[in-house]
């Protein structure tokens, strides 16, 4: 017992909230696959290592969130709507691991790996880089303020900076001029992206409510 | 592009959508979009038996290509294995489980929402493709897929014709939804 809650309360998940828990997970279970198969296109050890990284950090978050479900739960009732919650974690959890999977097939030799960069080429849901300008008004904020995927449809799943890689950044992550943010989505919202990402056009930044600072 | 590969982009694309339209679903706690996840896996189960039974033909007569048709099913299964998943989202809201509160707060955390609308024959998309309306500026909904009849269109390129009846699956943030749903509808008349 002692040996269980000792591992338990280590994990940095125990601190969150189940909220905060399956808003995580839902996130991270959608950037996983993105990087999973953008690792197959770029035949990216980097990201697939990344992949294996998130699907570890998923597996905690599952635990975390099982723990703490179970504890709130004080009638049948309770246990009901609590096991849907565990449900999508599961299911959040399941993703990631045939992410994993995915990234396994790197280790397939070329000869034997056909068809899957036509595949994700072809796809519809395409992979961009896109240069920030120093002429954006991007260039200073962070993921999180900016919201690119609410105003573009395009979403983030990771960002060369002149110090190197960086997948599935945090929403803390400030965009500097000169880097490449790599994303994915559809043709309309990389258009937009684009002319935010030269200074052609100002972001439109959603506005921030009274008293809340972040 | 040959069959086996176009087959395997189509079970992709279609594993994807099922994500966001599972999550989606329980944003609003949405039965009917829970439903079409639940239709589209399916549709995921069909194509998965045709991609055996083609690697099934060729192996038989190609022998040195079954090498290659291995990468292909650990790829099927782990794309069937996701949307699994999805379907086993879009079952918390069938089963009635989704309306506790910390579900639907938790996906609205996330950046952007689905919308699912039926374009009306009086609404201006009507015979208009998708290029010229430039719906992502103009709305700040991104299409995702079309619905036209039991057939999907995923990732709908420029040229694609909105018809009165098709379904649009459009992906933005939760102010854009209003106003998308209206121009769909007919209700608003201008872009």
């Amino acid at each position: 017992m002692s040996e269980n809650s000792g591992e338990y309360l280590s994990l940095d998940s125990i601190d969150m909230t189940v909220q905060e828990i399956l808003t995580e997970m839902k996130d991270k279970s959608e950037v996983i696959v993105d990087l999973a198969y953008a690792s197959l296109m770029y035949n990216s050890r980097d990201m697939a290592d990344k992949v294996s990284e998130i699907e570890d950090e998923m597996e905690d978050l599952k635990y975390a969130i099982r723990v703490k479900t179970l504890v709130a739960a004080r009638s049948i009732e309770d246990a009901k709507q609590l096991s849907g919650i565990l449900q999508i974690a599961s299911a959040a959890d399941r993703i990631s691991q045939s992410a994993g999977e995915i990234v396994k097939l790197l280790d397939v030799p070329a000869e034997k790996r056909p068809f899957i960069n036509n595949i994700i080429r072809e796809s519809d849901e395409k992979f961009r880089a896109i240069r920030i300008s120093d002429k954006s008004d991007m260039v200073g904020n962070t993921l999180g303020r900016l919201a690119v995927e609410a105003l573009t449809g395009a979403r983030v799943i990771a960002i060369k900076t002149r110090r190197g890689w960086i997948y599935d950044p945090d929403d803390d992550i400030k965009v500097h001029a000169g880097d490449d943010i790599i994303v994915r989505g559809f043709d309309d919202g990389f258009d937009r992206l684009t002319e935010y990402a030269q200074g052609k056009k100002p972001w439109e930044f959603p506005e921030i409510e009274e008293g809340d600072d972040e | 592009m040959n069959k086996v590969e176009s087959m395997l982009l189509e079970l992709k694309d279609t594993s994807e959508f099922m994500v966001d339209l599972a999550y989606s679903s329980l944003l609003y706690n949405n039965v009917e979009i829970a439903e079409e996840v639940i239709f589209l896996e399916g549709k995921m189960d069909e194509l998965s038996i045709q991609i055996q039974q083609y690697i099934e033909n060729v192996g038989r007569e190609h022998p040195e290509e079954i090498p290659k048709f291995t990468f292909v099913l650990r790829l099927q299964m782990a794309i069937e294995d996701i949307a699994n998943a999805a379907a086993s989202i879009a079952d918390v809201v069938l089963r009635g489980l989704g309306e506790h509160p910390v579900i639907q707060m938790s996906i609205q955390e996330s950046e952007a929402t689905i919308e699912m609308a039926t374009v009306s024959e009086r609404s201006i998309l009507v015979n208009k493709t998708l290029g010229e309306l430039a719906l992502g500026s103009h709305t700040g909904m991104y299409i995702i897929a079309i619905k036209r009849g039991a057939q999907y269109i995923y990732g709908p390129g420029k040229e694609v014709v909105i018809q009165a009846g098709d379904a649009l699956i459009a992906k933005g943030p939760e102010e854009s939804a209003d106003f998308f749903m209206d121009i769909a509808s007919g209700e608003e008349t201008e872009l």
